[in-house]
């Protein structure tokens, strides 16, 4: 009976194991599950180790009669592990936070540049080798976006860095093909053709036609006052200057037109006087210095004609039929046409590519 | 001579007691070494969730040896087992790997195959586009997109060769994605093109 008593009150008196310790195991296992053995694999290990010796109380007490257990110094351990799990925790989740955080500013810079620059090919007609860079720079944006939702930090950043490069050659492309726009002499150039052929309207109260490449327009001028503006499409590398036939560029210069055409290949056209004295000395030195492919000649048939703004002109200078039709009307034989690279320095476009990380 | 029998006895009864209570450091070595080996053969990478399941199987042994030693009458039969089970899944997992690694692998080709068809589709679409008026530009930069998503399709291959099936699958989803846009795109300047025409 006695004994019976006894064995009673000891199993009545006996403490449950203190639920702190599942709670430090279930937190042990998170801890590696975000990954801690990667970011802090010393301070887990002292984590693990103090779980560790806290258990070795508990599985000392165990061992005891149960009217002899005392969980209380391990539990005080237990709360003092998981004070210090929580702690490292919530310092690698911050840590993975500002990491995700970081790694996601870089890609959406990065991802903004390319949406600027591929804005900046719609200025221009030889793009291709600019989207082409462009593209791939997506293309590992997008793959470092994959691995950043793996938490692939390291394995994404290189996606990072490669898509970067490959905006850094999109950039270049676009410098090889605005080199001479970010030329001070160039610029001065233009500006003065553009100067001298408004004064020449304004002095004989005549009609001119100034085109500015960049800003692909094509602006009426009346006694030096402007008097319509309209938009127009230039030739495949239009933002290069004519040197040779087939090269596919517009060319810059102060030109008449010599004969009007009501009904040509791209509806209405005005046929100028390229090439002019300046156009031939152009090509002249660049045959004496190996710049002309083959037997190519000077080119010529350079026309101001309707068919369209967008389209790709072989070097001419394209409008829409409706835009045509008024410049035609303006237009006589002898008009001054100039073609300049660009007029303003401070236009838009020229404050874009100035923002560019390009080297000449 | 009956004393000397005794002790003879006591010390025998000793040394199995002792034995018992040895660590099982050889199942550990094992346990361990079989953990590693199914990471070097990839489970890290194709069987994520396993290998976790292991590693965490393999701590929680290594915690029971632990505990047993501290105390005076040690007791290894529970890490023994423990450990014994954590071989054995690290077995069958490697043994499964393969088939698992094929799987990433296919699954990889697959994707590069749609990616394939996802490029010559953007470019049988951009050569019927017509380059007329409105066109010609939109269709030229798209072709530049187009010449960029094909060069990185060759880093697919890249990545099978080099048996990183997981970046390969997600190299493929990009070119895919890119060439998927790039004939989004056609398909507008076309659109541009018929509208223009009524």
């Amino acid at each position: 009976m006695l004994i019976g008593l006894c064995f009673f009150a000891t199993a009545c008196s006996t403490p449950p194991v203190p639920p702190e310790l599942s709670q430090a195991q279930r937190l042990d296992e998170e801890l590696r599950g975000i990954g801690v053995s990667f970011y802090a694999p010393q301070d887990l290990n002292r984590f693990e180790r103090e779980l560790r010796s806290a258990k070795d109380r508990i599985v000392a007490e165990r061992a005891k009669f149960g009217w002899m257990r005392d969980y209380r110094p391990a539990a005080a351990d237990l709360r003092k592990v998981l004070e210090e799990g929580d702690g490292l925790r919530l310092r690698i989740v911050s840590l993975k936070t500002s990491k995700t955080e970081s790694f996601r500013a870089r890609a959406d810079a990065l991802t903004e540049r390319v949406a600027e620059i591929k804005r900046m090919t719609g200025y221009f007609n030889e793009s291709a080798p600019v989207r082409m860079n462009l593209s791939q720079a997506e293309i590992k944006l997008a793959e470092a976006d994959l691995l950043l939702k793996k938490e692939e930090y390291d394995a994404g950043s290189k996606d990072l860095a490669e898509g970067e490069f490959h905006l850094r050659a999109a950039e270049q492309a676009i410098a090889d093909v605005l080199i001479r726009y970010r030329d001070r002499n160039e610029i001065a150039k233009w500006r003065t053709w553009a100067q001298e052929t408004i004064e020449e309207s304004r002095q004989r109260g005549t009609v001119v036609f100034l085109v500015s490449k960049i800003e692909r327009k094509l602006t009426v001028y009346k006694a030096g006052a402007a008097i319509g503006s309209f938009d127009i499409g230039l030739g495949r590398y239009g933002l290069s200057d004519k040197l040779y036939a087939g090269d596919e560029a517009t060319p810059e210069g102060k030109y008449r037109v010599i004969q009007k055409f009501p009904a040509g290949d791209f509806y209405k056209a005005l046929l100028i006087n390229y090439p002019n004295d300046d156009d031939r000395k152009a090509f002249a030195e660049a045959r004496r210095k190996g710049l002309i492919p083959g037997q190519a000649g000077i080119g010529g048939a350079i026309e101001i004609h309707g068919g369209g703004k967008d389209s790709l002109t072989k070097g001419c200078v394209g409008l829409e039929n409706k835009d045509m039709d008024r410049v035609y009307d303006y237009a006589r034989e002898g008009t001054a046409v100039t073609i300049v690279g660009v007029v303003s320095i401070e236009n838009t476009i020229l404050a874009e590519i100035g923002k560019l990380d390009i080297h000449d | 001579m009956k004393g000397f029998k005794k002790h003879v006895v006591l010390v025998l009864a000793i040394a199995v007691v002792l034995a018992a209570c040895k660590q099982p450091t050889e199942q550990i070595n094992s346990a361990k070494a079989a953990l590693e080996s199914v990471m070097k053969a990839g489970a890290d990478k194709y069987a994520v969730d396993e290998y976790k399941k292991l590693d965490a199987d393999l701590k929680a042994a290594l915690d029971e040896v632990a505990a047993q030693d501290k105390k005076f009458f040690k007791k290894f039969g529970t890490a023994k087992e423990m450990l014994a089970k954590v071989l054995t899944d690290a077995d069958a997992l490697k043994a499964a790997l393969p088939a698992k690694i094929e799987a990433a692998k296919n699954l990889a080709i697959q994707l590069q195959g749609d990616a394939r068809k996802g490029l010559d589709a953007a470019k049988a679409l951009l050569d019927k586009a017509p380059k007329g008026k409105g066109t010609a530009k939109d269709l030229e930069a798209l072709k530049g997109d187009l010449a960029g998503a094909e060069t990185s399709f060759a880093d697919i291959q890249k990545a099978l060769d080099a048996q990183d099936y997981i970046a390969a699958q997600d190299k493929a989803k990009s070119v895919k994605d890119a060439a998927a846009k790039v004939a989004e795109q056609v398909q507008a300047a076309i659109d541009k093109v018929k509208g223009v025409k009524k």
